[in-house]
């Protein structure tokens, strides 16, 4: 090998070919992110069309099962590592998360008026520390306890991403809750209604204790359609109220994990390590949640802009579960174990009988 | 050369994914609500 250094040229020169098959790659790999996205959009639209109950199935199930489909075929090939580039996980997730805060407006906790707001507050502290306590007896994970807790107590699928976010979860952790949210709704979304029937509650009281208690808005949909449609309506706000609170929680969430949980032993984390751990989307989200709620409260806006955010933040989110496929680890997934399973489902009939007692309570 | 590193130190830090996610998010929302961005299927 000659000592001889080469000139700054030289190395240009000598670089550009594989810079330009760098940018090759990179390239083919943002195309497959926009493919499969668009091809996840499709999937999320044309399957309920064809078939009502699957309604409840939303778009983290196609995500992955298209990015575990796109790993499956690139591996085979061997080119899987060249055209990951652009399955950004992280990057997708935490903008689709500053976009769902631009779809909360704040102004709406307010109109629904204090009983909308008192059941979202009692139901989400007393299911969200139910199952944080259940969870910890049969010795769930950390991160799993807080995802699970979030999505069981809140809002589903998109509680879980948030509580990803904040606590920093693995992706194996949130495509699992994500699937337990999902297979859950399913049935609650027929037999709730069913059940208040039979109960004989007013539609008021059988409107807030479906929203208060199926976890994916979708379901919550469907159930109350079933009911009535004045269930419909009120179940509507009752899991509008919940959603509204999510900012809320994620930063307490995001704020304890980075004091309390990730504490070294014996040391109090200052102020700047605090502020350098601590979520910066959850800064981003509550900024454009005010934002948004300050110009349509003013009359700035027009409404359809939040159809418009709602959107958007569904592409990113479709784009980050698809990345989370491209990259599981079924390892990942089995070191979960059973318990969340069962952490879920006693954490669904506590959720079930709290949330008909509090709207009978408050509703009735 | 330390200056330097630790400038590009300072620098990745302040780019990390979690701040140009939350630029990006912003940016997205002023696009919408400036109606640049619209119509969004």
């Amino acid at each position: 090998m000659s000592d001889r250094v080469l000139t700054s040229s030289e190395v240009a020169s000598a670089s550009r070919p594989e810079l330009s098959k760098q940018w090759a790659w990179w390239s083919a790999s943002l195309l497959l992110v926009v493919l499969l996205t668009v091809a996840t959009w499709w999937l999320n639209k044309a399957v309920p069309a064809w078939s009502k109950p699957l309604r409840v199935i939303e778009f983290p199930v196609y995500a992955v099962l298209l990015g575990l489909l796109a790993s499956g075929v690139l591996s085979v090939f061997g080119i899987k590592d060249r055209l990951a580039a652009y399955f950004r996980t992280e990057f997708f997730l935490k903008t689709g998360l500053v976009l769902l805060g631009a779809t909360i407006n704040l102004a709406e906790i307010v109109a629904f008026g204090a009983k909308g707001l008192l059941q979202a507050v009692i139901l989400i502290t007393t299911v969200f520390f139910f199952t944080w306590f259940v969870a910890r007896w049969l010795g769930v994970e950390d991160k799993l306890r807080a995802l699970l807790a979030a999505s069981v107590a809140i809002c589903g699928v998109s509680a879980a991403i948030t509580a990803a976010g904040a606590v920093l979860a693995k992706k194996e952790q949130l495509v699992y809750v994500t699937g337990l949210v999902i297979l859950f709704a399913l049935p609650l979304m027929f037999l709730q209604p069913a059940a208040a029937i039979w109960l004989n509650l007013s539609p008021d009281v059988a409107g807030a204790w479906i929203g208060g208690n199926i976890d994916t808005t979708a379901a919550v949909v469907g159930a109350g359609m079933i009911h009535s449609q004045q269930a419909l309506k009120v179940a509507t706000i009752a899991k509008l109220s919940q959603n509204a609170l999510i900012g809320v929680v994620a930063f307490l969430l995001a704020l304890y994990w980075v004091v309390v949980v990730e504490r070294k032993p014996g040391q109090r984390p200052s102020a700047w390590e605090i502020w350098e751990r601590f979520p910066k989307f959850v800064l981003g989200f509550i900024l454009a949640s005010i934002v948004v709620t300050v110009a349509l409260s003013n009359g700035w806006i027009a409404s359809s802009v939040k159809r418009d955010l709602g959107h958007l933040r569904e592409w990113f989110f479709m784009a980050a579960f698809l990345s989370i496929g491209f990259g599981l680890s079924f390892r990942g997934l089995r070191e979960a174990g059973w318990r969340p399973i069962g952490v879920y489902a006693l954490a669904t009939v506590f959720n079930t009988a709290v949330a008909l007692g509090v709207a009978k309570l408050i509703f009735g | 050369m330390a200056l330097e590193n630790a400038g590009s130190k300072r620098f990745s830090r302040l780019f990390t994914e979690d701040w140009l996610s939350v630029v990006v998010g912003l940016v997205l929302v002023g696009l919408v609500l400036t109606g640049i961005l619209k119509n969004i299927p």
